[in-house]
């Protein structure tokens, strides 16, 4: 049986998450100001000015090893959620979540650990609430759940959608905040992984949200009503996808979607940030190999608005997302997601 | 490496001694009634976290502000 108590959990978690403000607030701007102190006039690529950084090193192993902490080992998540297992599962038992005819796991989803949480999202009943305590420390400086809120809002300036269908919604994060918006709205929210849903369906009714529809699908072939929804919308689902399966969601969004309806995503694209240069570049595909997200940089590379203009999509526009008001200053210091709102509408 | 690797594992060793004894006092103010260990290993909320994160936060940076390899005074110039 495990020695670690509540407290000695939530003080080791505490501390990595000081570590990770240090981190971002620290160590990212020296080695952004010292590359910058050396890029002029340089002939070496940035990726060997950064790697020959005495910093690097230091910068690169916490990322990958703060990460790796916070999940696992001693005061990790997924073990200290093992010690309390019977009241969680207690929690989740009575809630049923439906599963879409022929739904299937795609190959690729349970292949590797995502965010470095061992099992991954669906490897275990308690699954869920593992990435929820996760998502509440993903960035030190922001609460992150505020995000998703300002998100919304910038959706209702575009649209009051009345049948909305969030994909990849996890334990819920992102469809609470449209469920509250748009309180008229039916919503529909899948997502792979069932202990997230069920979570998911948990929260909402400790917020007393009733009105939300959880199904397990795939969001790349849901397998719902052609012509249903007149807003689609992911948030942070895109890089998670491998190629074939990005275009096939953005196919599926246009399937779903009704003449007028829009298709939102909130995701990571580096290339659309103000100031965005080598050495962010360069960092945000470090972070996607130390962070295990084996599809970030499948989305970097990926051609979104050449692949909704070919569906017929009009409307289209990729944009940065600012997830606090300082964000998209060109001179803001700290490490920060490279978040973009890539929106479109399905011609009428 | 070898070194460091003898200088962190004689820390862990200390670090340990020092656990040791700190249940050891833990557990003899219990006998005496001098604390409540069940709310003493409580999770600690939010709130009172904040309350003390500007000393994490330097604690952090005194234990980590060496990585940065910012040297605290002037150095004689060449």
């Amino acid at each position: 049986m495990s020695t670690v108590n509540a407290r000695a959990f939530s003080a080791a978690q505490d501390f990595l998450l000081g570590a990770k403000k240090f981190w971002t607030t620290q160590m990212y701007p020296q080695l952004q100001e010292q590359e910058r102190a050396q890029a002029s006039g340089a002939k070496v690529p940035v990726q060997e000015r950064v790697q020959s950084n005495d910093l690097y090193p230091f910068y690169a192993w916490m990322e990958r090893h703060l990460q790796r902490m916070k999940y696992a080992g001693r005061y990790g998540l997924v073990p200290w959620h093992d010690t309390q297992r019977p009241a969680l599962e207690v929690a989740l038992a009575p809630i049923d979540v439906p599963t879409v005819p022929h739904f299937a796991v795609p190959a690729y989803y349970p292949s590797f650990d995502v965010h470095q949480h061992p099992g991954g999202l669906m490897g275990d009943s308690l699954a869920g609430f593992v990435y929820e305590r996760g998502a509440r420390s993903t960035t030190p400086l922001d609460k992150h759940f505020d995000l998703h809120h300002r998100f919304t809002r910038q959706v209702g300036a575009l649209t009051t959608p009345r049948r909305i269908l969030d994909v990849g919604c996890g334990f819920g994060k992102s469809t609470r905040p449209f469920a509250q918006q748009f309180a008229q709205a039916e919503v529909t929210a899948t997502d792979l992984s069932m202990p997230c849903l069920k979570l998911a369906r948990h929260l909402d009714a400790q917020e007393n949200i009733t009105h939300v529809r959880y199904l397990q699908a795939d969001a790349c072939a849901t397998g719902l009503n052609a012509g249903g929804y007149d807003l689609v919308t992911s948030t942070m689902l895109l890089h998670e996808l491998p190629a074939s399966h990005l275009a096939d969601l953005f196919v599926q969004a246009h399937h779903l979607l009704e003449p007028g309806g829009w298709t939102v995503h909130l995701d990571f694209l580096p290339q659309v940030q103000p100031g965005a240069d080598g050495f962010s570049h360069f960092i945000h595909a470090g972070h996607a190999v130390r962070n295990n997200e084996p599809f970030m940089q499948t989305l970097a590379a990926f051609d979104v608005r050449g692949h909704l203009q070919s569906l017929g999509f009009t409307d289209i526009s990729i944009t940065p997302f600012a997830e606090n008001d300082q964000a998209l200053d060109p001179h803001y210091p700290y490490w920060r997601f490279p978040w973009a709102v890539v929106q479109a509408r399905k011609a009428l | 490496m070898d070194r460091l690797m003898g200088v962190t594992m004689a820390l862990a060793t200390e670090v340990y001694v020092l656990r040791d004894r700190l249940r050891a006092l833990e557990a003899l103010l219990a006998q005496q009634g001098a604390v409540d260990l069940q709310s003493l290993n409580q999770e600690v909320a939010p709130d009172a976290l904040a309350l003390h994160q500007s000393d994490r936060d330097a604690f952090v940076a005194h234990v980590l502000s060496p990585l940065l390899g910012k040297a605290s005074s002037l150095g004689v110039q060449p």
